[in-house]
């Protein structure tokens, strides 16, 4: 199932906006993305997830990559994931290393 | 690639190759099942999420790039969803790799692999499996 993946930035913030469902077929492309994003070096890091309608352990694992590829001092943001996505993301105790945060 | 046969009125079998990209055909399964036995959304995700853990397993782990195939089979029970993962891989019990997440180490210090296992097995209320005639067969139901 496809996934849609926009990247964006302004002066201190990288913005990646994502749309459709996050499985191992999909994660691929966020990597490359993350890589984008960590080799700007902006000091926060948002992924929109409003439009995520499921994702896997394989998003789990895409958000741990983040956390290894920006340094300590970034903050990471994972923004608007509906109920089921963050009770995921919470399950694997990770919103301890990034930001949950409703829109 | 894949062949889905209508098996009665509730029950469904589809056979895919064991790669990533069938693991779309395989949700697509779960969830028209998941709409037959009038599941909630959040039973829906949580059925959906433990067998696709488990299919995504299988590709990696199991065949590792090999050629084979996964069988799914689908059936609402009374009060159960269930589904059925049957593969061809090498003897592999989900069970035996489950490890919880660690409380006491920050996330990306942790070893990641057994997230998916930890995710599907707490995902479901009823698992199971056996290995038969050379293959595995993992079952997974949640309550309707």
């Amino acid at each position: 199932m496809p996934l849609s993946i926009s990247y964006s930035s302004s002066a201190d913030t990288s913005v990646i906006e994502l749309a459709g469902e996050l499985d191992a077929s999909t994660a691929g492309e966020l990597h490359e993305v993350i890589e984008k994003a960590s080799a700007r070096g902006l000091g926060t890091v948002e992924i929109r997830m409003a439009k995520v309608g499921y994702m896997a352990s394989a998003g789990l694992r895409s958000l741990v990559f983040a956390r290894q590829k920006m340094g300590e001092g970034v903050e990471i943001r994972v923004v608007g994931a509906n109920e089921a996505v963050a009770r995921v993301i919470r399950a694997a105790g990770l919103d301890r290393s990034v930001q949950l945060i409703d829109e | 690639m894949s062949e889905q046969v209508a098996v009665g009125e509730r029950a469904s079998v589809l056979r895919v190759p064991a790669s990533l990209g069938s693991l779309g055909a395989i949700s697509v399964l779960v969830l028209d099942l998941a709409g037959q036995g009038g599941l909630g959304e959040a039973a829906r995700y949580r059925l959906r999420l433990a067998v696709d853990e488990l299919a995504t397993n299988a590709v990696i782990h199991g065949y590792r790039g090999r050629p084979g195939e996964i069988a799914v089979t689908g059936e609402v029970t009374a009060d159960l969803v269930v589904i059925r993962l049957v593969d061809r891989a090498p003897r592999f019990d989900p069970r035996s790799r489950w490890r919880r997440p660690e409380p006491g180490l920050p996330a990306h210090a942790r070893p990641i692999g057994g997230l998916g296992i930890h995710l599907a097995l707490t995902s479901v209320d009823e698992f199971s499996y056996a290995y038969l005639d050379g293959r595995n067969v993992c079952t997974l139901a949640v309550r309707r």
